[in-house]
């Protein structure tokens, strides 16, 4: 949802910046259709060159040709005051009877702010005298009273700006109205299309301005749905398949390895018969191992493993897995070594003590099957960078560098989708991965500096 | 330490699979117990434990009739003896049911018959303990219900703690306790932090139960782990 404030913010950009050109735009235009207008159409500058164009002879005041003929191409009538009585001394031809000839102070007065008979005029004062110009009715508005507040016009930058401010703000807001009904009903859709990324149901009202684009999405969850659920339902049925025969070869192995293992105890039976027994014992014990691994592999790998996460020592819970390795180890082929810190007694973290017990003694376990002529098993616990670093290392045949290249890159051959035929390596450590990754945590296969295998699983605290 | 007298318990066994009932119980004649009493369904197992009075019932899950947690449920009714499932069904909700229920401990198929014998030995040790209280070390006696130790002939009373100490010790005998199954033992759930006191109980335990205190032979430490009992006789 960070893309919707961004967007808010570049359109309220671009409509800012498209008010003030606009803005701009009119004031150039207007600047030039008024600079462009006034040296021509100004009238009272006429009236100052027709004054001028005056001259007074021997039988009276006389004007140019030139100037007669520009003003009736204009169709203007002009008329000619003397200064001292008031009375027209020259008129144009085309002067209309209802124009008096004679004038007070207040008829001019009034003449140059305004109308005679409805002919707008307009003056020029010369030596002697004072034109009046009479332009055509209608050709020009006068403004009667061209006076203001002083303050008015000294604060007039002001007011603009603040008229201009306002003018603003006031499309602003419109905008802001307009476009929260627009956002109202994008946001519903954002917020769709993000669920949908995290593989959530979404159903919006299909309503409104996009209510097109809400029904596709509303599809298109549909879809994915049904896809995860075909998925999951497919995953399930094979975690659940593989749990069936886990548990009924459960019973019957049971009977084997009963059987045997009697035999195997059963002293009256030639030496050679009963190592063979013992024999069935251990391999049976292998399948039985596989069976719980194989379960477990597949349910953490379709997340049907019930993961239960709680405050836990793990000190304590590692110590547990390592006593009953030592007790069930009577012949002392291999020894244990805890190098945990003797200090370090509490370490809490929040972990499913039942898994993190299992990589652990998968781990151990790992060591033993692998080193039949009997090994040392060094367990350390770590607090390193606030995470929890479980080490099990040996000093048995290790691996070569190959092999851990291979085991810490290449995936299982149980969650492998290509074909494979290598030879397939046992549940153990694929487990201890699994069950690291549930916790979020990783593991590390490496040599040992005992000489032989090292696995360190590191989980966060 | 002489556990005869428990393979004298009447074990009663319920199973819906006949061949895993005939090997069972031979395993048991192997290592002479000889109270056995079998049944294949529910029904059959409450009817036999009403007359056989059973001291330690071992029961399947799935029966024909109904499941073994109902069984134990209603065994329980009558008389209250420790139970002990052995299953197939290896899923952990289920041992927590079982757990839940009262059950003393579950065992998940296929077994080996020394972990079967050596369980029910353990259960058997437990629940009829009171039968056998006094212990015997290299340099002393425990008797667990007086609380005392006997050593050259002079009784030396325990306190709490160092008899709670010493009783998980000697139910694990011969076996490694961590630290933390001690104190929480000795101080209940969640008991962190208390390895210092802990370390202090261990010594006086050996002031009282070894001849010599600093060079213990009975209570002997396994470093960073836990501490080990070992008896007169093993």
């Amino acid at each position: 949802m960070k893309s919707v404030p961004k967007l808010i913010k570049r359109f309220v950009g671009i409509l800012m910046l498209s008010s003030f050109l606009i803005l701009v735009i009119n004031f150039t235009a207007l600047a030039t259709i008024a600079a462009t207008q006034a040296p021509n159409g100004s009238p009272w500058k006429t009236a100052e060159q027709a004054v001028e164009s005056i001259e007074k002879s021997e039988q009276g005041y006389i004007m140019s040709d030139k100037m007669i003929e520009e003003l009736n191409f204009h169709n203007v009538w002009a008329l000619y005051l003397d200064n001292t009585t008031g009375k027209c001394v020259w008129y144009s031809d085309n002067l209309p009877d209802t124009v008096p000839l004679e004038y007070t102070f207040s008829d001019i007065a009034s003449v140059t702010r305004g109308y005679i008979d409805g002919y707008p005029t307009f003056t020029g004062a010369g030596e002697n005298g004072l034109i009046i110009l009479g332009y055509p009715k209608d050709s020009y508005w006068k403004h009667m009273w061209p006076s203001w507040d002083y303050q008015f016009i000294a604060n007039l930058p002001k007011t603009v700006l603040v008229v201009l401010t306002l003018n603003i703000l006031v499309i602003f807001l419109i905008y802001i109205i307009a476009n929260t009904k627009l956002l109202k009903s994008v946001k519903p859709i954002a917020d769709g299309i993000q669920t949908l990324s995290t593989g959530q149901p979404v159903v919006l009202k299909e309503k409104g301005l996009l209510s097109e684009i809400s029904a596709n999405i509303n599809q298109t969850s549909e879809v994915l749905q049904s896809q995860n659920y075909q998925l999951k339902k497919k995953e399930t049925a094979r975690a659940n398949w593989i749990a069936g025969v886990s548990h009924d070869i459960r019973t019957p192995l049971s009977m084997v390895m009963g059987y045997a293992s009697q035999l195997e105890n059963n002293k009256q039976l030639p030496a050679e018969e009963r190592q063979k027994a013992g024999v069935i014992v251990k391999q049976s014990q292998r399948i039985k191992n596989l069976i719980n691994d194989l379960n477990l592999a597949s349910k953490l790998e379709y997340n049907m493993q019930p993961i239960h996460i709680e405050q836990i020592n793990i000190i304590s819970t590692v110590r547990q897995v390592v006593v009953d390795f030592i007790n069930l180890d009577i012949d002392g082929k291999y020894p244990i070594e805890w190098l945990t810190d003797s200090d370090l007694n509490t370490f809490i973290i929040k972990a499913d003590k039942d898994l993190i017990k299992r990589a652990v003694s998968n781990l151990i376990q790992n060591s033993i099957n692998h080193n039949a002529d009997g090994c040392t098993i060094y367990v350390t616990i770590k607090e390193c960078n606030k995470r929890c670093n479980i080490i099990v290392s040996d000093n048995g045949v290790g691996a070569t560098d190959k092999q851990i290249n291979k085991l810490n890159n290449s995936p299982h051959y149980m969650v492998c989708d290509e074909n494979t035929s290598e030879q397939c390596h046992g549940l153990g450590l694929l487990i201890v991965k699994q069950i690291a990754a549930a916790h979020q945590g990783t593991i590390e296969i490496r040599h040992s500096e005992y000489g032989g295998f090292e696995v360190k699983i590191c989980l966060p605290s | 330490m002489d556990f005869n007298f428990l393979k004298q318990k009447r074990i009663l066994l319920v199973d819906d699979e006949q061949e895993l009932l005939d090997m069972v119980s031979s395993i048991f004649a192997d290592e002479g117990f000889c109270n056995l009493r079998m049944a294949k369904t529910m029904k059959e197992a409450l009817c036999i434990s009403e007359i056989f009075q059973p001291e330690l019932a071992i029961l399947d899950v799935m029966l024909p009739d109904g499941n073994g947690f109902d069984l134990m449920k209603q065994l329980k009714n009558t008389s209250d003896y420790p139970v002990l499932f052995l299953t197939a069904c290896g899923e952990d909700d289920d041992k927590f049911l079982g757990f839940g229920l009262g059950a003393d401990d579950y065992i998940v198929k296929p077994f080996l018959p020394k972990e079967l014998i050596y369980r029910v030995n353990a259960i058997l040790r437990r629940s009829y303990k009171g039968e056998n209280p006094i212990v015997k070390l290299s340099g002393s006696l425990i008797d667990f219900d007086c609380a005392e130790v006997i050593k050259n002939g002079k009784h030396i009373a325990l306190t709490a703690k160092e008899h709670d100490i010493l009783a998980v010790l000697y139910r694990n005998a011969g076996r490694i306790v961590t630290i933390d199954a001690l104190c929480e033992a000795a101080w209940g759930d969640n008991p962190f932090g208390y390895e210092n006191y802990l370390m202090a109980h261990i010594r006086r335990i050996r002031e009282k139960i070894e001849i010599n205190p600093s060079q213990p032979v009975s209570l002997v430490t396994i470093k960073g782990l836990g501490y080990k009992l070992l008896l007169e006789d093993k």
